[in-house]
């Protein structure tokens, strides 16, 4: 079992496969190719953490788990937050794990419009996922562990009557500590760096921490390594050079956000490469009640509905967040602000992800800064606004006194007979604020290399050995949560690879 | 000098209440600190700027000429009430980093969680597996 973390000496290394990126996408190429018997490097730019190194505080996961302090920003209209993981298990060290498979209309329509897929493939791709399932413990949140907020939010949406259900997620046995966004050190939720990543490690393979990728070796148009430069995560120092050599090929899986810049800075030509940046940003409406709902017991999330997927194109959930960042999500400031936090045990917070239309572009800068342009359109607005809108509706059907929607120009708190204010919003994306952690493209998938980065099994068309096998690939969003996708992907990528 | 700007505008944002401390009742100097040597570049140049934002502009929110440092308390609250709900978008944003990463300190404060039914956090380790 051999991981390097930070170091000043230079490294080398030769094996079958290197993988880039060790998040849902890498950590399960890399899991799936080394259970095929290859020998296999997966290389992290962030640190490896393991629970008893997790933090507790939203600081600390910000300093500690998100990838440059969550600093990334789609710029369009608005700026909004995208969010990310840079640690070993990429964001599924931070994420909720929620398990939803690959709705059937997406993969259909993938073949329709893309030459993306057949039946086998599908039928691939969902017995991936039966088995993903089973080995990451994929659980119904138990009731006791839901919390109220979830509790309530399944009462609302029954009154206001659209379906819901507690949510299914690779969690074995969760206490609802309500701190999977800091990382789980309960040990409940199945997160990479505690599943896959250590089964590398058993099988031979061997991990680099701390070791951002700056390029894919090209001999021509075949990809033969990975080269980068150990970082220490604090400091940010670079340390020793490292120099991974593969005989068969190599996976990029380094984020929607990592990804395609990686491939621009290896000097990959595509005139597609960046571009199809596709996301689900979402926001939250605060329901507050004549009682205690104390959103930070239970689940961080719990409930969802997938209603309203297709159309108008949403998923609505519960997330429950700390009261720091409850802090500066209130408007205001002063008195009125710090009197506002005075209702946090009463409030419960829900959300509502735009299936978004808009299509974006992930770019590299001269000094290789990533930059994401990305700007919502009026249909876009207008399914958010019903998304607010119903999540309001659903607050007072489940006993609000008052909801507090969030949206710039409205006012702070709304009655029951004012969520119309909501539905008649503002169209402008400026009066939100939106966060990004759905993210879809960038090196899609379409069986004409004139369409599309990659093929159907994640190949960078025109390339021999290079492989993407992260969200990049996706080429249409999911409407669903897109962990279960990713990975499902990712093995068959990596079977395929296997085949070969 | 940065520090001292920060904190006085920090101090509007998250006063003293009935319920709860105020952030100046907080290890906040130690927070500023770390805060520089621990965030992203990036963040923490938004964050200066966000801060002399705040002081350089009573002018335009409650039309006085003075840096917001020079005011009295209560005009300053008022002076951060109306840049955090200004109508320009550009003016808003800058206002909103400077209070969340307040915010970040104020709303982990064992005695704020404490009065919210909530166990103080843990320290954050920021330790990783070194081999
Ligand atoms: C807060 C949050 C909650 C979420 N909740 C859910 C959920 O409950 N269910 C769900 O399905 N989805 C959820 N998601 C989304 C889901 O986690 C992501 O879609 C998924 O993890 C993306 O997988 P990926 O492999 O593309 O990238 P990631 O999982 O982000 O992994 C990419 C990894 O590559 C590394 N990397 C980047 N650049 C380099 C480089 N140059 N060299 C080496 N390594 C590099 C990164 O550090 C990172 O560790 C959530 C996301 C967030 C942010
Ligand atoms: S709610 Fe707590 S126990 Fe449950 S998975 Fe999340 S962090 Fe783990």
């Amino acid at each position: 079992m051999t991981h390097f973390a930070f170091r000043e000496e230079d490294l080398t290394l030769e094996v079958d496969y290197v993988v880039v990126g060790s998040g849902a996408g890498g950590a399960t190429a890399a899991n799936e190719l080394a259970r095929g018997g290859a020998t296999v490097a997966l290389i992290e730019a962030g640190p490896w953490r393991d629970p008893e190194d997790y933090p507790s505080s939203t600081y600390g996961a910000m300093r500690d788990v998100f990838d440059d302090w969550g600093v990334g920003i789609a710029r369009g209209r608005a700026l909004w937050p995208i969010v990310q993981a840079s640690c070993v298990g990429g964001t599924t060290v931070i994420n909720c794990a929620i398990c939803v498979r690959t709705p059937e209309d997406v993969m259909l329509q993938w073949e329709r419009d893309l030459g993306v897929g057949n039946k086998a493939w599908r039928d691939a791709i969902w017995k991936h996922q039966d088995k993903l399932e089973v080995e990451l413990c994929a659980e119904v949140v138990p009731p006791e562990a839901a919390g109220r907020s979830s509790l309530l939010a399944a009462k609302g949406a029954e009154a206001v009557r659209y379906d819901g259900h507690p949510m299914t997620r690779y969690v074995k046995g969760c206490v609802g500590s309500g701190q999977c966004l800091q990382g789980c050190k309960q040990l409940k939720k199945q997160s990479l760096n505690l599943q896959f990543v250590p089964e590398v490690m058993a099988l031979g393979g061997t991990v680099l921490s701390c070791a951002p990728a700056e390029r894919v070796l090209l001999e021509g148009r075949r990809a033969v390594g990975v080269s980068g430069r150990f970082r220490e995560p604090v400091t940010r120092r670079k340390g020793g050079r490292y120099t991974v050599r593969a005989r068969k090929g190599v996976v990029v899986a380094a984020s929607v956000t990592r990804t395609a810049p990686l491939l621009m800075a290896s000097g990959v030509k595509h005139p597609l490469l960046g571009k199809g940046f596709r996301a689900h940003p979402g926001t939250g409406v605060f329901g507050v009640y004549d009682h205690d709902v104390d959103m930070n017991v239970g689940a961080t999330q719990g409930w969802a509905s997938v209603q309203y997927r297709i159309e108008p194109g949403m998923k609505v959930e519960t997330l429950s967040i700390p009261p720091e960042m409850v802090a500066s999500r209130l408007a205001g400031a002063g008195k009125e602000l710090v009197a506002r936090m005075g209702d946090y045990r009463r409030m419960a917070m829900w959300v509502v992800a735009v299936r978004a239309e808009a299509v974006g572009r992930i770019k590299r800068g001269l000094l290789g800064e990533v930059s994401v342009d990305y700007s919502f359109a009026r249909p876009d607005m207008e399914r958010l606004r019903k998304g607010l809108a119903l999540l309001a509706r659903t607050h007072f059907a489940a006993g609000a006194v008052k909801v507090l929607p969030g949206i710039y120009g409205l006012p702070y708190e709304i009655g029951p007979d004012q969520v119309d204010l909501i539905e008649n919003g503002p169209l402008d994306p400026r009066s939100y604020i939106l966060i990004s952690s759905h993210l879809f493209g960038g090196t899609t998938m379409d069986k004409d290399p004139t369409r599309g980065v990659c093929d159907e099994y994640g190949r960078v068309h025109g390339y021999e050995g290079l492989v993407v096998a992260d969200a990049s690939v996706i080429p249409t969003t999911l409407g669903v949560n897109p962990q279960h996708t990713i990975m499902a992907l990712a093995r068959s990528f990596a079977d395929r690879l296997l085949d070969a | 000098m940065i520090n001292w700007l920060a904190r006085s505008a920090m101090v509007t944002f998250y006063p003293r209440s009935e319920q709860f401390p105020g952030i100046d009742e907080m290890p906040l100097d130690e927070y500023l600190a770390r805060f520089k040597r621990e965030s992203a570049p990036l963040m923490w140049a938004g964050f200066v700027l966000g801060t002399l934002f705040f002081h350089l502009t009573p002018l335009f929110t409650v039309f006085i000429p003075l840096p917001a440092f020079a005011l009295s308390a209560a005009t300053r609250e008022r002076h951060a009430q109306r840049l955090s709900s200004h109508r320009i978008y550009y003016v808003r944003q800058p206002v909103f980093l400077l209070k969340m990463i307040a915010g970040l300190l104020w709303g982990a404060d064992p005695a704020v969680r404490s009065r919210l039914g909530l166990a103080p956090y843990p320290a954050d380790p920021g330790t990783w597996r070194r081999s």
